[in-house]
């Protein structure tokens, strides 16, 4: 009989934004502080001991670190469910969304009031963002490396812990493009889908050594193969292939209901085995070069298949079966009790190669959109950052592929952003705050808030106390050395603004990013940058971006529209 | 309290928060007097004057959510927007009601759901009908054609244009042994035979779906590898291990049943094929989905509906929001008859009471207790008609005291108007046109009502009259949306609610109860009843004052301009859009009020340590 335990209250808790200040500013230094390429590493690890993390990025941050606060619980959520979806801007969206709870959570108007303008000013900038006239938008065109290499090159530069320098950066810029250019079919009318890109890992050697290949690689034990390889290959010289995705050990596993009776002296096992071995015997007919099982292949029929020059790969695994059956063209058997020879997929050659001390069978396809990329690091953590910083970039690629855009990075758009909101809710004010009811006060106040939010963002750049400066002219950010002056003459202080599009000039009227609160805005609309998209630009993911700010506002506004939490400690 | 309000919340899908604030107003005020004969008075309250202050008093404020010259039973796009907006006001913050609310009506209005057949399934299916993805933000948020199911295609072969589709819910290749069944192998040849002949057989089957033109498979089951494969090979789509709703679903919306391969023979046509206009997996997040553009059957239009929100917790939060919305909008469609006010009656509702509310026996058709007659009526019933009649006399005045300025309020849409005019009849013959009024359905059903009527005693006369009119309710519903245009539920003069009965949000319901409770309860001689009415008219203030409470003086000067409206018979001075469903609010009121007998009539709280057992249990038949 059941023992019924005496339920436990639930935990009521009154307005939650009062408690959440000093978690917040935790969460919010730990954050800033890792933000950009002179970021803090943190690292993370267990009191027990085992694995260490070395890191910078928001992924591996908020994926480690246990928050306890029921709103940041929420708000670590978000930033994390932003970043599964678009890899990037994950510590853009939780700095913004922090900084927007914080300088909102000071103002004391009634959260209904902040929500609504909020969502009014979010609506400005996505507007601003989308539209022709945006000046920190930039269109990304595909038949020009440099703009894909220089948002490359930004994913790259933004994760120290990688421990890259320059010229690793650039060498693996131009091998993640590469790579993602082998996945992007060259008829997609045919086929419109991209192809996969498989990281194959190689710790403890030098970053420049990694490389990238057309075609798949599959890990092998290096006694296989008979020496000198060679693959038997059809009367049109291409290497006939064959994929099963069925177990072929031998074994009788068919987990059927009812019971199988045997009469004496009959071995099922031997008649599975005899089948295998008449399988063997048709693929050799068939002039069948190579033999991939996802599973086990029984030991006689591996060396039968040896003994017919077969080469024959077991163990596979799922994960390589969906590029193997698009490097192959074949499709992966799954009865060994009917061969159809419309299965048999072919590749160009064979290869048995090695790298270090792994050995690979490298099949090479004729016309292909799978490439392996080869990442080599030092050591098992930088390993790892560099392939997380790896797959944000591919996926960066991807999302720019569907939507070519992409937008300053350096902390420009966002500086941008906030004079643009300045310069527009400034002629504005009167009659938005009629439309949103609440009075032209408030609406200034909320706005000034949310552009400051943004520019805490940008500030966060800098980490030594080196001082941020913004523009009159572009809205730009503009990055000062540390250990200077601050009185200096500017002008010959600064070279390049954030992202690198604008060069400095005696005329563009720099003054301090910090203390910006109620200072007047500029009189007209910042004005697109001066320059062209140059070879060494900092440019941020359009699609990561834009979801990223919409996802921080919609956050902090649901998080000031807490009264209570309850938690149910069942 | 809790129990019965979450019961009360998941059959009307409205009203939880409301349920308690009323129930503690209506139990602080019992405190004082004795709770049992509060409880004793309280089923006389409903009857005499609850009901009549909902069918007499409210009824000239009501709106309709149909259309007025519309075909039936068919929500106002307009109206479903009020609705749905004032419901998720109570929900959603600020930021998110707006986009919700577009989204609910667009769903609605794409998958026909605006007349009852497809909102019923479209609520009943609700989880099925919808998918999540987090981490984006709630605008980009769309309903889609076709519905998603939450599976990954087990083989995919991309085929254009419109294809056909069986359901399956067991593997179609053949096993050699089943449960309980043995299977003796004499030789290695004859085992290796079978297993050949079971692939063979797989790959007649799928060959025989694919020249029936069959390009997707879709199954209740986890399929052999050798299905799919077979399944690749000849180019059809597969998708497997689908759960038992959503196989429900799709039998549902493609008015298909399972496809078996019967026997030994794969020959024969594939009657039960869906036909298909699109099949492609489609990611959400990291999620596959498999999006299929059915072809419907039926009344529902397939769509579903994809939320976003930046946090999973929240998309859980707006489709549990828009499905209880959805379930408030279906009881919608329900209308709350007349109960009689016979002798039998009493009793039928006390011992309603005693075994618990249920929203499903709530519905209870009688007829007026004017036709029923003088000379079955008891002395204390007598009281009672009397009071009625006098009640429905002033209401008469009410009425023409409306009419001769030419402005009937905006309030009063046709259908009522025609109706209170069949209403008038009724009471200047006492009742006995009534009854051929109620018969002119041309149906052989009403044929043999005619028939027992002929037959039936003059004491048998109301009952004839009652179940004459429960039949009409049933046709009502029965015959759906095509013919209730012609009013079966229209020339029923015997309903307190009708069907598609809304007024405006902000406390307007309460306030008009709260009035014409007090009204009516005046015209009551019992002395418990009219405590009980200023009980309950007292405490049903509690909610416009929940509500208006944020603002200095606000629920008075609503209360002081409401009640001096209705005073001077003025339309209510209004200025809200959101609209709520009166049935939804008239259930709340009931339900309360049987919470509350419920409660005072417990005298004795005891605690068991053991978790009590159901009494249907099989073990309480050993001990015999």
């Amino acid at each position: 009989m059941s023992r019924l335990e005496a339920k436990k209250p639930s935990l009521f808790i009154s307005e939650p934004l009062t408690t959440v200040s000093q978690p917040l500013s935790l969460l919010i230094a730990i954050l800033k502080s890792c933000y950009g390429p002179a970021g803090r590493l943190k690292q993370l690890h267990n009191g027990v001991g085992g694995y260490v993390c070395l890191t910078s990025q928001s992924s591996a941050i908020l994926g480690h670190l246990s928050v306890s606060h029921p709103v940041l619980k929420v708000l670590t959520a978000s930033v994390q469910n932003h970043v599964s979806r678009f890899s990037d801007c994950g510590l853009f969206t939780a700095i913004l969304c922090c900084s927007l709870i914080e300088n909102f959570k000071n103002l004391n108007i009634a959260s209904c009031t902040i929500i609504k303008i909020s969502k009014h000013l979010l609506s400005l900038c996505t507007d601003y963002l989308k539209s022709k006239a945006c000046g920190c938008q930039v269109s990304v065109d595909f038949s020009n490396l440099e703009t894909l290499l220089c948002l490359v090159r930004s994913i790259l530069t933004s994760k120290p812990a990688c421990m890259l320098n320059k010229t690793e950066v650039d060498c693996l810029a131009v091998l993640i493009v590469k790579a993602f250019m082998y996945t992007v079919p060259c008829h997609p009318e045919t086929k419109p889908v991209l192809g996969k890109c498989v990281t194959v890992p190689l710790k403890g050697k030098r970053v420049l050594d990694s490389t990238v290949i057309p075609g798949l690689l599959i890990e092998t034990p290096e006694i296989q193969f008979a020496k000198p390889f060679s693959v038997k290959r059809t009367s049109s010289d291409a290497v006939k292939v064959v994929v099963f995705c069925v177990s072929m050990s031998g074994d009788l596993f068919d987990p059927e209901e009812g019971t199988v009776t045997v009469h004496h002296k009959i071995s099922l096992e031997m008649s599975e085995l005899d089948q295998l071995l008449n399988v063997g015997k048709q693929l050799v007919n068939d002039e069948v070069g190579l033999v991939v099982c996802q599973k086990v292949i029984h030991p006689s029929l591996k060396q039968y298949l040896k003994d017919n020059h077969i080469i024959a790969v077991d163990r596979a695994g799922l994960s390589v079966m969906e590029p193997l059956s698009q490097v192959t063209g074949s499709k992966p058997i799954a009865s060994i009790y009917s061969l159809s020879p419309s299965c048999y997929g072919s590749l160009k050659d064979v290869r048995a190669e090695s790298f270090a001390s792994k050995h690979f069978v490298h099949l090479i396809p004729n016309d292909t959109t799978v490439c392996s990329l080869i990442l080599c690091n030092r050591n098992e953590t930088t390993w790892d950052e560099l392939k997380r910083a790896c797959e944000t970039a591919e996926h960066v690629l991807q999302l720019t592929l569907k939507e070519p855009l992409a937008l300053l990075g350096g902390g420009c758009t966002e500086t941008h952003l906030a004079s643009y909101l300045r310069q527009k809710t400034c002629c504005l004010s009167t009659s938005s705050s009629k439309d949103v009811e609440c009075s032209p006060t408030q609406y200034q106040l909320i706005t000034d808030a949310f552009c400051h939010s943004l520019e805490s963002v940008a500030c966060s750049l800098s980490h030594d106390g080196g001082e941020i400066l913004t523009d009159m002219a572009y809205g730009h950010c503009w990055l000062v050395p540390s250990g200077f002056p601050s009185a200096s003459n500017w002008s010959d202080l600064l070279s390049k603004c954030g992202c690198g599009i604008n060069s400095s000039t005696k005329d563009l009227n720099w003054r301090h990013l910090q203390p910006l609160f109620g200072s007047s805005p500029i009189e007209s609309c910042p004005k697109e940058p001066s320059g062209k998209v140059t070879d060494f630009m900092t440019l941020d993911c359009f699609a990561a971006k834009y979801n990223g700010l919409q996802v921080a506002v919609e956050t902090a506004n649901l998080i000031l529209d807490l009264s209570c939490v309850i938690e149910d400690q069942n | 309290m809790a129990a019965c309000a979450c019961r009360h919340q998941s059959a009307t899908g409205d009203g939880a928060k409301t349920f308690v604030l009323l129930l503690a107003a209506v139990l602080g005020a019992m405190r004082e007097g004795s709770p049992r004969r509060a409880a004793r008075a309280l089923p006389a309250f409903e009857r005499r004057v609850l009901e009549r202050a909902v069918a007499r008093g409210l009824r000239p404020h009501l709106r309709s959510a149909f259309p007025a010259g519309g075909p039936g039973e068919e929500l106002e796009a307009a109206a479903l927007e009020a609705l749905l907006e004032a419901y998720l006001r109570g929900r959603l913050g600020p930021g998110e009601r707006r986009a919700v609310t577009l989204l609910g009506c667009e769903l609605c209005a794409r998958c026909g759901a605006r007349r009852p057949p497809a909102l019923r399934l479209l609520c009943g299916r609700f989880a099925q009908l919808h998918a999540a993805a987090a981490g984006l933000p709630l605008a980009r948020s769309r309903v889609l054609p076709g519905v998603l199911l939450r599976r990954d295609f087990a083989a995919y072969c991309p085929a254009g244009g419109r294809l056909r589709a069986v359901l399956v819910t067991r593997c179609l290749r053949p096993v050699l042994t089943g449960p309980g069944v043995e299977c003796a192998v004499r030789s290695e040849r004859q085992h290796r035979a079978a297993l050949r002949w079971c692939g063979g057989r797989t790959e007649a089957v799928m060959e025989h779906l694919r020249s029936g033109g069959v390009r997707l498979l879709l199954s209740g089951v986890k399929q052999h590898e050798e299905v799919i494969f077979y399944a690749k090979l000849h180019g059809v789509s597969v998708v497997e291990c689908l759960s038992s709703e959503e196989v429900a679903l799709i039998s549902e919306i493609a008015g298909i049943s399972p496809y078996d391969p019967a026997g030994d023979s794969v020959q024969g046509e594939i009657a039960e094929a869906a036909v298909v206009t699109f099949c492609q997996p489609l990611l959400l997040g990291s999620q596959r989905y498999v999006h299929i553009g059915f072809s419907s059957a039926g009344a529902f239009q397939p769509h579903c509906l994809v939320l976003c929100a930046p946090v999973d917790a929240i998309n859980e939060q707006h489709a549990a929001t828009l499905h209880g919305a959805f379930t408030m909008l279906l009881q919608l469609f329900r209308a709350v008859d007349q109960e009689c006010g016979a002798e039998g009656e009493s009793q039928n509702s006390a011992s309603g009471v005693g075994s618990g509310y249920s929203p499903a026996t709530e519905t209870r058709v009688v007829t007026e207790s004017i036709a029923c007659g003088s000379s079955q009526v008891s002395e204390h019933q007598l009281g009672a008609c009397r009071g009625e009649t006098a009640a429905q006399s002033s209401d008469l005045a009410l009425q023409e005291s409306e009419r001769p300025d030419g402005t009937p309020p905006a309030s009063a849409p046709g259908p009522h108007s025609k109706e209170l005019s069949v209403c008038t009849d009724g009471a200047d013959s006492a009742g006995t046109h009534k009854l051929p009024a109620l018969c002119e359905c041309p149906d052989g059903m009403n044929e043999s009502h005619r028939r027992q009527q002929a037959v039936c005693s003059h004491r048998n006369y109301c009952t004839a009259v009652a179940s004459t009119a429960t039949l009409c309710e049933h046709l009502g519903v029965g015959k759906g949306p095509e013919k209730a245009g012609y009013g079966v539920t229209q020339s029923c003069p015997s309903s307190i609610l009708e069907a598609g009965s809304v007024l405006p949000v902000g406390g307007y319901f309460e306030i008009l109860l709260h009035y014409y409770i007090q009204h009516y309860a005046k015209q009551v001689q019992q002395s418990a009843v009219t405590v009980i009415s200023n009980v309950v008219a007292d405490a049903l203030l509690s909610i416009p004052k929940a509500l208006y409470g944020t603002e200095r003086n606000g629920f008075t000067k609503f209360y002081l301009e409401t009640t001096e409206a209705l005073r001077k018979n003025q339309p209510l001075p209004v200025n809200e859009k959101g609209l709520e469903s009166v049935y939804c609010k008239y259930q709340l009121v009931t339900s309360v009020l049987h919470c509350v007998t419920e409660l005072l009539n417990i005298d004795l709280i005891i605690g068991v340590k053991r978790p009590l057992q159901k009494t249907e249990d099989k073990d309480s038949d050993d001990d015999f």
